[in-house]
């Protein structure tokens, strides 16, 4: 795999063991979402540039308007979450538990 | 002089003769049948079946004669005929002698019976159809015969059917004796297929497979009372002693023995067939024997005496040597059923007492009938020149003089001296010593109706062996040479049964009472056989059967296999995974992280 290949697949996988790891603050799971997708935002671009193919510029476009969709969603629930429990600490959110 | 004829037409009419008592009670409107009527035809047709016996063995005339046939289907037909051949011819005779003479006693012995002439009766039907038997030439009649004699042993060893005891002997016999019959059904159906005639005196297969002969000797087995279908035999004495004299000693436990005489052309190639009856008749013999040394019933004694008798037919019939067999036959009815009608009087004179340990110094008291009685058993030991002796040691020399199993030999030789030892017991019990019995018991052996038929089984069974063999010619050679210890081999083997049974008796003298081992409790409980496969087989079966069918076919179905096994199996899947469903975010994020370390993994 070359060198690149290399680099966004780490990066999206840091993020995510991040995503995973960081049991604290909701806001930390927000922050390495955005960074997995800022890290296929820049593999998404970099493709059609690889491969010369000028119609596929179309998809880190596309990415992108959805996950400022789902960034807005994630903080609104950050809001809702901060304003009904008093933080965001995760160990509070136990509404669903059997 | 048409010889046939003659001999035809006295068969006929023995038969006849002795038809008539039940023919005319049933025909004529006041016609009443006694019991000395009964007993003088059983005299006349005696008296006229020495004539054909007498034919036979000057002229040597033998006879089949057909009366009418069953035209049953096209290509099967059952005759109705008659085989008047050595065997029949001998046996009529002998059977009509002993009938007589047990009917005689019968008259004293049950002369406070109110049903006697239906018991006389009885006797004759049984007589009726033990003769048919003999007389038969297919198996069909023969079958009917066998039947017949079945039957009647049922209603007469529950004669007394207010005792309980009667009936569950007599239910015994009736359903050991039905497990002999699927024998001889068995081999009735493979003649009727195979060889298209039931008849004895066609020529039968030299070469008989082993399945009717299997049959047969199962049949044998049952009706005879070899090891494994004997309980009926000892539990028959139940009946009174009259019926254990004609049935259970001379005619009808011989019916077994005699079908495998008739039918010896299909045994006498086949090697695994002989081996086999040889085997069961030498454990037989040995099995009744060591039964017979620890009982104190005088009754049970003489059975288990016969049924190790009918052991020695059977090895007989082992050897190959049916006429042996047949000779044995013959000699025994007649010293065993006198046996038994001197252990009626015994039991008459002492009011009903059956057991050894209680008789004692009868010598001086019932002098007639423990003169016979030692006759008896000098017979039954084979003492030189008595019946038993002519037949007995023949059987034990060719034994010896064979090519056979060692171990048959061996059982054989010890069930001879036990013979010897239990007669001696017996005697010494009843006869000698110091009585034993109560003071005051009517005993009274004065009546001509006691001492004349024991005393004329007496002189048959002192007599008999030597008449029959010098008139009847041995179709087989029998061995001619032999050491003289292999000649003597019986009368040494009897000796020592005597000396062990007198080294034992002067146990008796010190008054110790007889410590229970292993050996007297296998012989008091007769092998163990009786509990063993009267309670606990059936009790097992039955058991291991519901087990089967309810416990194992539920649980298999419904609770393991069927709607429950479903259940359970949910409920493990349900179980292992609730502690993943929890409703907090963290788990989750656990799971996701794992899915992550699973892609980063495949890649």
């Amino acid at each position: 795999m070359t060198f690149l290949h290399l680099t966004f697949y780490s990066t999206f996988t840091l993020s995510s063991l991040g995503l995973a790891f960081h049991r604290t603050h909701l806001i930390s799971i927000l922050l390495c979402l955005e960074s997995m997708m800022l890290s296929m935002y820049i593999a998404l671009s970099l493709w059609p540039i690889q491969t010369q193919t000028a119609s596929s510029t179309l998809m880190p476009i596309l990415m992108l308007a959805f996950s400022a969709c789902e960034a807005g969603t994630g903080l609104a629930i950050l809001v809702a979450s901060t304003r009904t429990h008093g933080s965001d600490h995760l160990h509070n959110f136990n509404l669903l538990q059997c | 002089m048409d010889l046939p004829l003659i001999l035809n037409s006295f068969m006929l009419l023995i038969l006849l003769t002795l038809i008539t008592p039940m023919l005319l009670s049933i025909l004529l409107k006041n016609y009443q049948n006694s019991p000395t009527n009964i007993m003088y035809t059983v005299k006349t047709s005696f008296i006229i079946s020495l004539i054909p016996m007498m034919l036979f063995m000057y002229m040597n005339i033998e006879s089949i004669s057909l009366y009418w046939e069953w035209k049953f289907i096209t290509n099967f037909k059952i005759p109705l005929s008659f085989k008047m051949d050595q065997y029949s011819l001998m046996f009529f005779p002998i059977a009509l002698f002993v009938t007589w003479s047990i009917l005689q006693f019968a008259s004293w012995y049950m002369s406070s019976e109110p049903f006697i002439t239906k018991f006389f009766s009885y006797l004759l039907t049984f007589l009726i159809a033990m003769l048919i038997l003999i007389i038969a030439n297919n198996m069909f009649l023969l079958f009917i015969g066998w039947e017949g004699v079945g039957i009647m042993s049922f209603l007469l060893i529950g004669w007394w059917h207010g005792r309980a005891e009667a009936n569950t002997a007599a239910l015994q016999a009736v359903l050991y004796n039905r497990i002999g019959d699927i024998g001889l059904i068995l081999s009735m159906a493979w003649l009727a297929s195979t060889m298209n005639s039931w008849e004895i005196q066609q020529p039968l297969h030299s070469q008989t497979p082993l399945l009717p002969l299997l049959g047969l000797i199962l049949a044998a087995t049952g009706k005879s009372a070899q090891f494994g279908l004997h309980p009926w035999l000892p539990a028959a004495m139940e009946g009174p002693t009259p019926v254990s004299a004609l049935l259970h000693s001379s005619t009808m436990v011989v019916a077994g023995i005699f079908l495998l005489i008739r039918t010896h052309p299909m045994f006498c190639n086949n090697q695994v067939a002989l081996t086999l009856c040889l085997c069961l008749g030498a454990l037989s013999t040995l099995y009744a024997a060591t039964c017979a040394l620890t009982q104190n019933d005088i009754k049970k004694i003489i059975a288990f005496s016969t049924s190790s008798q009918l052991g020695l037919m059977m090895v007989a019939i082992g050897l190959n040597l049916p006429q042996l067999a047949f000779l044995h036959i013959s000699t025994h009815a007649f010293f065993k059923a006198m046996l038994f009608l001197c252990s009626g009087s015994i039991i008459h004179s002492l009011n009903g007492e059956q057991d050894i340990r209680k008789m004692g110094g009868l010598q001086k008291l019932l002098p007639t009938t423990m003169s016979c009685l030692t006759i008896g058993n000098l017979a039954l030991m084979g003492t030189p020149f008595l019946a038993g002796f002519y037949s007995k040691d023949l059987i034990i020399e060719s034994l010896n003089t064979s090519y056979l199993n060692t171990w048959a030999l061996v059982l054989t030789l010890l069930a001879t001296s036990f013979t010897a030892t239990y007669s001696l017991r017996m005697t010494l019990l009843v006869q000698a010593g110091f009585t034993r019995i109560p003071s005051s018991t009517p005993i009274n052996e004065n009546d001509p109706a006691i001492t004349n038929s024991i005393t004329r089984l007496a002189l048959g069974s002192i007599a008999a062996g030597l008449l029959i063999t010098s008139f009847i010619l041995p179709t087989k050679t029998p061995p001619m040479t032999m050491p003289l210890i292999t000649k003597t081999t019986a009368i040494i083997v009897s000796t020592l049964g005597i000396m062990l049974a007198l080294e034992l008796s002067k146990l008796t003298h010190t008054f110790t009472p007889p410590k229970q081992n292993a050996l007297t409790n296998f012989s008091t409980t007769l092998g163990y056989f009786n509990p063993l496969m009267h309670r606990l087989s059936s009790s097992k079966l039955l058991s291991k059967g519901q087990n089967i069918a309810s416990h194992l076919i539920d649980l298999t179905w419904f609770k393991k296999t069927g709607p429950e096994g479903l259940a359970t199996l949910q409920l493990k899947a349900t179980k292992s995974s609730t502690n993943l469903h929890t409703g907090l975010v963290k788990t989750y994020l656990g799971t996701f992280a794992l899915s992550i370390f699973i892609i980063l993994f495949m890649l």
